[in-house]
């Protein structure tokens, strides 16, 4: 035995070893013809070699896709780089049957200097194909049940609204009705569970949008201690029936306006707080906002809210996570609830680039965490002030409103209310009764359904707008789907607003208050008969400011929020912003001597101004009007008199910043 | 969001006069490596990716916009205007060759010449039309398309590293050739096959170079021939490079005849 021998063995020489190897092996040059293929490879294609070699061109055995891919991607790849691995291709055999392969392809110098060759191997790769097919379709039917899943939760929550709406409207005029005691206990449970399942089914809906992919990141202008201080005023009420103290604390250098969505960070604060006060028993629940850093104009924010309660199980943290799992049975019997919100808030947040964290110690109390990185909004969002109830009860009164429902209860149910209110009201039971309404009578404002027999929300709304009218009214859809902001399709048809169904009283109330108020009819609203009605009232409040010397006087404030520190907080806040707003706003005014727009903003400010009895600040504003109104005035008086407005401005609101509420209350006691 | 960060717009060259190059289904712009060096010396170099493809900004692709080629042709109208281009010199491969008839449609006075490699009004053979495809065959390559056979996207991730014989390439290349997103690249391939622009032809009288290539499949002689009747003042050269990619696969050839073109000899 030597080794030479076994070097030469019959059937194993190089060329042996080509023809013969278990793959294929095709060579071609640079326009595709072939000019080497081995045996094996002709097998597969069931070709004699005289049918191929300097006959074919590699294309003819590619499927059309291929060919295309080939040209278009493909050769191209291979000029580039000299290479191309694993690429997936259909072949043609001679009977026009496709052979799943894998090609790689090497490029190679050719016999005769310039040109080049390129060295194909290629794999057989049928029955990996096959498993490949079979896995996708296996997958895509998996994928096909969850929104299938998804789809019917929607479709039934939808259908549940309808006479939810109902329900919730009739547990709130049942509890205004007298009722003895046991009575009053059976009400509040109604509800209590008719608001509870409410909550269910805007969470399901709210999950199976997500799920589709049809929720999307807004990107307006907001401040953010107006969404947290309106989750957390919210959520005091229930912190404070279970004595556990809820805490506020935010990193004092967190940039003010924000870029975002704020919306979607008020639904997941709520999710959490409102999760830890359920599952605390007692102590407290804080929530603890820092600014972890800060780039140019993104600044990334951490909230975290923890609280002492019941704690997690190690073994239940990501459970927690998952749809309608809540983290054990008894859980869920001993608490309630949708197990949905946790996982509404983690699919929220991924869309914002980020998740949430969870820390927790069974029987401690737990720390749920996440960040996001928003933009810092260089403008100021537009002022919404939220003025003094009374004042906008007196247009509630004035005003003539139309209800436009098919469904009686509905009807009964809204009438009730603004019968409440004072409003004057009509109603029609579909869109065609609601037009011949409108064209005889005229109405401020109209509450339209949408889904209507004969004529529906949409058209009724598309024709009253076709009208000529005198006045167009304000119309606000009553919606069972809308949720989020006012959907393109309403905008389309001419509604300026919606309440969603069911809807509570207040949600009614604030869209009233905020289209009737906005009818800019000077003529009807005489303010100052408002004014000498407050005046009662108000005298006190005159002489303590003039002991005093305040630049203004809350006594109004603290009696209006019936001394509730979480609503004088909102509201002095809400003067604050306004304030702020004011002041950049009358200096432009009367920087353009802009007449007009200085009367708009005197008569816009004055309720407020009145309100805190910042008296100064007052007679400053008159006297600047004053001085803009007579042109003759020259620059240098005027613009003495906007510095000192400027200042009295921003005496008043520096004086506001420092109030402490606590105080305010306690010294009113 | 700008064009130019939208479009991974490059732009190069010593000369002022722009010359912008487009890629055509299936790469990106690294496609022109061997063509615009030879330009840079006297010309405005403008390079960039269609979205969805190379190191555009894929976010920003849409089916609704880019369910036509007018959307991509509002894409390169939009980096022309960002850049401010005038009398541009629009070299487009394949496809990109009517987004720049399609262009120059929309915005005539804003090019000077179209070069247009491999252009195909439509692809499909119908009533006397000779596009070089069956109605079939499209249906085919959708099929094939649709149920992702044929495995497009992640094996085309390149893998150029450490080539001895190709030192020439650099790092730049890694992982951004022909890296098109595969639902994006479905889309694309549907628009651009089911398409017909034939109409879009006879208006525009932008004087146009059309590299015919022998023996390409997917835009035969037959469709340069159509495109030249029916395009004004526009100029038939066949080149002897085969396949669909001259500028790949023939570049001396492929600048020599942009040149002599430019230069007023091939007229």
């Amino acid at each position: 035995m030597s080794i030479n021998n076994y070097e030469k063995i019959p059937g194993e020489s190089a060329e042996e070893l080509y023809e013969n190897a278990p793959c294929g092996y095709l060579s071609f040059v640079g326009d595709g013809t072939v000019v080497k293929i081995n045996k094996t490879l002709l097998s597969w294609l069931n070709y004699e070699k005289e049918e191929v070699l300097f006959v074919k061109k590699i294309q003819s055995i590619l499927s059309i896709g291929g060919r295309i891919f080939f040209e278009t991607h493909f050769f191209p790849l291979i000029r580039m780089q000299g290479f191309v691995k694993e690429i997936n291709f259909d072949l043609v055999r001679k009977d026009k049957s496709p052979l799943p392969v894998l090609l790689n392809v090497n490029e190679v110098a050719g016999p005769e200097g310039n040109q080049k060759v390129y060295r194909a191997t290629i794999f057989d790769i049928t029955d990996r194909k096959k498993y490949e097919k079979e896995l996708m379709a296996a997958r895509k039917k998996a994928e096909g049940a969850a929104s299938a899943k998804a789809e019917f939760l929607a479709t039934i929550s939808h259908e549940i609204r309808t006479p939810l709406n109902a329900v919730i409207g009739i547990a709130n005029l049942i509890q205004k009705t007298p009722l003895n005691d046991q009575q009053k206990e059976y009400a509040r449970i109604l509800k209590l569970s008719s608001d509870g399942l409410l909550g269910l089914v805007n969470d399901i809906l709210d999950f199976s949008k997500i799920e589709k992919g049809k929720i999307k990141l807004e990107e307006k202008s907001f401040v953010l201690k107006d969404v947290v201080h309106m989750v957390v005023s919210t959520l005091a009420v229930k912190a404070g029936e279970k004595n556990i103290d809820l805490q506020l604390d935010m990193d004092s250098n967190l940039p003010a306006t924000l870029l975002g969505d704020p919306l979607k960070l008020n639904q997941i604060l709520t999710n959490l707080i409102g999760n830890a006060i359920k599952f605390t028993r007692e102590g407290f629940v804080k929530l603890v906002i820092s600014l972890l850093e800060k780039e140019g104009s993104k600044a990334l924010l951490q909230f975290r809210v923890i609280d002492t309660g019941i704690g997690i199980p190690e073994d239940k943290l990501e459970a927690i996570f998952e749809e309608f799992s809540q983290a054990s049975y008894e859980i869920n019997l001993g608490y309630g609830g949708t197990g949905l919100g946790l996982t509404i808030s983690q699919k929220l947040l991924q869309l914002h680039g980020s998740h949430m964290e969870v820390a927790s110690e069974s029987g401690k109390g737990s720390e749920f965490s996440f960040s996001i990185s928003y933009k810092i909004s260089g403008e100021k969002p537009k002022a919404e002030v939220e003025e003094n109830p009374a004042i906008y009860r007196r247009k509630l009164e004035s005003a003539k409103v139309l209800v436009v429902d098919d469904t009686p209860v509905n009807i009964t149910i809204i009438l009730e209310y603004l019968k409440e209110w004072n409003v004057a009201c009509k109603s029609a039971g579909n869109g065609v009764e609601a037009l011949e309404l409108v064209s005889g009578n005229e109405f401020d404002l109209i509450l339209m359904d949408l889904q209507m027999p004969e004529m529906n929300g949409y058209e009724a709304t598309e024709a009253i707008r076709r009208l000529d009218l005198t006045k167009q009214p304000a119309i606000i859809a009553l919606s069972a789907s809308a949720r989020g902001d006012i959907s393109e399709k309403l905008r389309i048809s001419g509604f300026n607003d919606y309440v969603p169904k069911p809807f509570d009283p207040a949600d009614l109330y604030k869209v009233l208050i905020s289209h009737i108020g906005n009818i800019e009819n000077e003529a009807k609203q005489d303010f100052s008969v408002a004014l000498s009605q407050e005046e009662p009232e108000s005298k006190e409040g005159d002489r303590l400011a003039e002991l005093i010397a305040e630049p203004f006087d809350l006594s109004y404030y603290v009696k209006v929020t019936k001394k509730k520190e979480a609503s004088l907080e909102e509201i002095l806040f809400k003067t604050i912003k306004a304030f702020e707003e004011y002041k950049d706003q009358f200096s432009a005014a009367i920087d353009e001597k802009d007449t007009g727009k200085l009367a708009g903003l005197v008569h816009k400010s004055k309720m407020t101004i009145h309100y805190i009895q910042a008296k100064k600040l007052d007679k400053v504003v008159q006297e600047a009007r004053e001085l803009v109104d007579n042109e003759e005035n020259d620059a240098e008086l005027i613009e003495e008199k906007l510095k000192e407005l400027q200042t009295e401005f921003q005496v008043v609101i520096e004086g506001l910043k420092s109030v402490r509420v606590n105080d305010l209350i306690s010294k009113s006691n | 969001m700008s064009a130019i960060k939208r479009n991974n717009v490059r732009v190069s060259g010593k000369g002022n006069q722009p010359i912008m190059f487009a890629h055509g289904y299936g790469c990106d712009q690294n496609m022109w490596r061997f063509i615009y060096p030879a330009f840079e010396d006297n010309y405005k170099i403008v390079l960039f990716d269609h979205v969805g493809a190379g190191n555009s900004d894929e976010t920003a692709y849409s089916t609704a916009k880019y369910n036509s080629l007018d959307g991509y042709v509002s894409d390169i109208l939009e980096i022309c205007t960002e850049l401010g281009l005038q009398d541009v010199i629009f070299v487009g491969h394949s496809v990109s060759a009517i987004m720049g008839v399609l262009a120059a449609g929309r915005e005539p006075e804003r090019f000077q010449n179209l070069i247009l490699i491999g252009p195909s009004p439509r692809y499909i053979n119908g009533d006397g039309y000779i596009g070089g495809f069956n109605p079939e065959d499209i249906e085919g390559l959708m099929e094939a398309l649709d149920s992702n056979y044929l495995g497009w996207s992640a094996n085309m991730a390149p893998v150029i590293m450490g080539n001895p014989d190709r030192p020439e390439l650099g790092e730049e290349l890694t992982n951004s050739f022909c890296r098109t997103n595969p639902e994006i690249a479905k889309q694309f391939a549907r628009v651009t096959f089911l398409s017909d622009n034939r109409k879009d032809l006879a208006v525009v009288e932008t004087p146009s170079l059309i590299l015919q290539c022998s023996e390409d499949v997917i835009a035969p002689r037959e469709v340069g021939e159509y495109v030249c009747r029916n395009l004004k003042n526009s100029t038939f050269y066949l080149m002897k490079a085969t396949g669909h990619c001259p500028n790949l696969s023939a570049p001396e050839e492929t600048i020599q005849a942009i040149e002599d073109y430019l230069a007023g000899v091939l007229l």
